[in-house]
């Protein structure tokens, strides 16, 4: 990202850059065969040795209480070469985020504490609003706890992750409200990862519950204030992934265009591809500047900082689904061959342009809040 | 009001209205027998599609996602068993002869449900198109002959083109590139044929096709001018393939590497070379941008078809999706901003459809479907008993004076403005259609949110597969550039294109 200047930032930049230069770029190809081939578990494990999934977690609860310029930064770098680990991340920090806005931090504290990486994962269906989900499940009050019933779709992370955030509705209440489940209990059929376009490292699951016991985080009814509020910050976390792919692309379409001859020259050479890479080039100007503020925006909670975080998340990853479709047009036949990176950046692209919910349902939205 | 001297200057100018309007232009032109048969075959494909296409695109994508290896034979059989290997072979060779132009609506019906599979029956005829393009009427008899035997012993018979080289896409497309770019296989003349070696790669079809025309060059300094056109054989001696490519879509139709080692290939099988290219009245160089524009001007039609079928898969998908889901208690499908989405991408399908018949009107009239689709010899070839024609016709398709005669219309009465017609309307349709069907699939998954992203709801499936249409028969970039110097250019004498420094 420009002008990073904390010395805390760079080191944990050039740290990411480096695993993602080093750990992900080599095994790409085969991590993205999952599910049909296997998890890349021991990835995982490292970049949770290395404290990523920690960036954004309070000091108090053993995180390393960043701000949100670090998990930009972070996912920024991973995403070049593999948006999957930053899918995971991106779930991870969203389900934490929200247990935070619903002031849950009691809650949050045990979980982070678990030695197995698995155990502290928190799921939750991140390519979706609750709002836009006609099918909830049902909350229904049991003692101290509450007992959920119905269907979760495509509940990411929830294959693997210990605990799941769950939107559901209780009777009396308008609204929705959010609950935290243990994985682990019975009564919660999962099924096989959603075979999907995308970040299919980062998978997710089909689950039905039935009575399965759940705590209720926040408070009942007042589920899309604290989806909001999570939305918010994260819009600013999803450009930056959509940032990090549009950079892995512009890189290998460039690298390629130096090495590659077309009628006698380097394509690099023809003026048609340097208008493609060029206005690839000024998408990321364009982006990276608009990233930048938003972090900036976010971490100071400047003025309209919420509005901020969700434009620059919708026109990122806009830009990034144009970008890398040109980026896998300017390498030919071989954009498109799983060799390379191009055709993966491509689809997850695409995929990321729908998290937080359908991209053009936040554009109405986003109007509505103005007027 | 206006003189006939008026009428024809002012119809001149550009746009000319005999580029631009040749669906009013053919509509006189064409039988009327054509329509009837185009409304047969897309009842057909929807039936091929209702029985075969949907039960079964998921799971051979899931299957090839398995196993990039798999060889989707079954399919194969099953378009084999229908008849479609030979459906628009020419009566006159054997086939079941219906209008070539139908193709395209085929193909667009196919592709809705799925690329790969559409591919699996298209690229048969890309195949066949680049045989006709030689216009070497004996040998394209016999490879008719095989296709057709292999309908009739259920061991389908396919042809695919070997053009694209390791070191060479855009430059074998383009003779103005040929000699400036790094082509490689080449076809050294012995005697009794010719001794190939190099190598092609992502060869749709190739590891289930039996006939490649191969696409070699004498003198690898001078390939423009040097070109010759083989047909391969699986299983001739020093011919094998090497891997089949790891796609992001269109994974059932499989994209191989052909390797040739000292290959040996006979006279019989030379579909053109240098020598027959001597005795038409453009310079060898020129012949061989005539060839591989008579077929691209053919298959780039088909593969806007592909882009408009896409392009029509992804709104049929998202249509459906709001048709049935609601939001905040209201379906999707009655909300404003949903309703102008549908249209718009309504308009995507409707308007490339369009591209892509102009591009075949133009082919009809002055392309490669010239001869076949002239209203007497069309209604001729409908009503003749196929007997009259394998006892009376195919016996001397491999006649010197009937091959003489052949080239001499297609090679020397086509004149340059038809050439650069219709090789500039197919790349527009091509183009146009293809880019459709990108915009589409972006839609449709941005229409169907969090649903789009999966592979049982399809609509993921169609964008991967999609993409791969911008960038094969010439990329989108390649046929832009193709669009200007065939229809642009001409007006501006001091246009140059391919020569930049």
């Amino acid at each position: 990202m420009l002008a990073i200047t904390n010395k805390e930032l760079i080191m944990l930049e050039k740290a990411a850059h480096e695993f993602s230069r080093k750990v992900l770029f080599p095994e790409r190809e085969n991590n993205d065969k999952f599910p049909f081939g296997p998890f890349f578990q021991s990835t995982f494990e490292k970049a949770f040795d290395l404290d990523f999934f920690h960036t954004i977690l309070p000091e108090s609860i053993g995180g390393l209480g960043h701000g949100m310029t670090a998990l930009c930064v972070l996912l920024e770098s991973i995403c070049t070469e593999d948006s999957s680990l930053g899918g995971i991340i991106f779930t991870h920090s969203a389900a934490m985020n929200l247990m935070l806005a619903t002031g849950s931090q009691k809650e949050l504290g045990p979980i982070m504490a678990k030695k197995n990486i698995n155990d502290v994962l928190i799921a939750i269906p991140v390519f979706n609003n609750p709002s836009e989900t006609n099918h909830l499940p049902e909350a229904v009050p049991d003692g101290e706890t509450y007992c959920l019933s119905g269907p979760v779709d495509y509940l990411t992370l929830g294959g693997i992750a210990g605990h799941a955030i769950v939107a559901a509705k209780t009777k009396n209440k308008t609204g929705y409200s959010f609950f935290l489940v243990d994985l682990s209990q019975a009564g919660i059929r999962k099924s096989d990862p959603v075979l999907s376009l995308g970040l299919r490292a980062c998978p997710s699951v089909d689950t039905r519950f039935e009575k399965v016991p759940a705590r209720l985080i926040g408070e009942e009814g007042k589920g899309p204030d604290y989806f909001n509020k999570m939305a918010d910050r994260m819009h600013t976390a999803a450009a930056a992934m959509s940032l990090g792919i549009m950079k892995g692309s512009f890189k290998e379409a460039l690298d390629y265009g130096k090495k590659r001859d077309q009628g006698g020259r380097k394509i690099i050479q023809w003026s048609e591809m340097k208008m493609i890479l060029g206005n690839m080039a000024v998408q990321i100007k364009v982006s990276d500047m608009i990233v930048t503020q938003s972090c900036n925006a976010v971490d100071n909670r400047d003025k309209d900082w919420e509005a901020g975080s969700r434009a620059a998340a919708l026109h990122v990853q806009s830009l990034a689904c144009d970008l890398t479709t040109d980026g896998v047009q300017a390498m030919g036949g071989v954009g498109y061959m799983k060799d390379f990176g191009q055709e993966k950046r491509f689809r997850d692209a695409k995929q990321l342009q729908a998290l937080l919910g359908m991209c053009p349902v936040k554009k109405i939205r986003y109007l509505e809040k103005m007027i | 009001m206006i003189s006939r001297s008026e009428i024809k200057a002012f119809t001149q100018k550009t746009p000319s209205f005999d580029d631009t309007f040749l669906g009013l232009k053919a509509i006189s032109r064409q039988p009327s027998g054509m329509s009837k048969e185009t409304r047969k075959v897309i009842a057909l494909a929807r039936k091929f599609n209702a029985e075969v296409v949907r039960p079964l695109a998921l799971s051979l994508d899931i299957t090839m996602q398995k196993d990039p290896t798999h060889i989707p034979m079954d399919f194969v059989n099953k378009a084999n068993e229908w008849g479609f290997y030979t459906l628009w072979i020419p009566k006159l060779f054997g086939g079941q002869g219906y209008n070539l132009p139908s193709i395209s609506f085929f193909l667009e019906e196919i592709g809705s449900e799925c690329l790969a599979m559409a591919n699996l029956i298209g690229v048969h005829y890309l195949g066949f198109a680049v045989a006709v393009s030689s216009w070497s009427t004996g040998l394209i008899n016999r490879l008719c002959q095989d296709t057709i035997n292999g309908e009739k012993t259920g061991k389908p018979c396919l042809m695919s083109l070997a053009l694209t080289e390791p070191g060479a896409g855009t430059d074998v497309e383009e003779t103005d590139l040929m000699d400036k770019g790094s082509v490689a296989c080449h076809a050294k003349k012995v005697e009794g044929g010719y001794v190939v070696n190099g190598t092609k790669v992502f060869i749709s079809n190739g590891h289930l096709s039996h006939w490649h025309m191969l696409i070699a060059f004498e003198d690898l300094k001078k390939p423009s001018a040097s070109t010759v056109m083989l047909a391969v054989e699986t299983g001739m001696k020093g011919f094998s393939f090497g891997r089949m490519e790891k796609k992001m879509g269109q994974k059932g139709c499989p994209a191989s590497e052909l390797m040739f080692d000292n290959c040996f290939i006979p006279d019989a099988n030379v579909l053109f070379n240098s020598d027959q290219g001597k005795h038409f009245k453009r310079s060898l160089t020129r012949t061989n941008m005539q060839i591989i524009d008579f077929y691209f001007a053919a298959s780039r039609a088909a593969v806007g078809a592909f882009g408009i079928g896409a392009a029509r898969g992804a709104y049929n998908l998202a249509r459906d999706y709001v048709s049935k889901t609601e939001m905040n208690g209201s379906l999707l499908i009655n909300q404003e901003w949903v309703q102008s989405m549908l249209a718009e991408m309504y308009k995507n399908v409707l308007l490339g459809r369009l591209a892509y018949n102009e591009a075949n009107y133009a082919t009809s009239m002055h392309g490669m479907y010239k001869l076949i689709q002239q209203k007497q010899l069309y209604y001729i070839t409908k009503y003749t008993p196929r007997i009259i024609f394998e006892k009376l016709i195919q016996p001397v398709l491999g006649n010197s004076l009937v091959l003489w005669l052949v080239r001499k219309f297609n090679f020397d009465m086509q004149t340059d403005e038809e050439i650069e017609l219709t090789s500039g309307l197919a790349s527009l349709a091509k183009f146009a259609g293809t880019d459709a069907g990108i915009k589409n699939c972006h839609m449709a998954l941005e229409l169907m949110g969090q649903a789009g992203l999966r592979h049982d709801m399809r609509a993921e499936k169609c964008l991967r597969d999609a993409k791969l249409l911008q960038i094969y028969e010439g990329t989108n970039q390649l046929n832009r550039l193709n669009l200007f110097k065939c229809l642009i250019a001409k007006d501006f004498t001091q246009a140059t294109v391919f020569e930049e420094n």
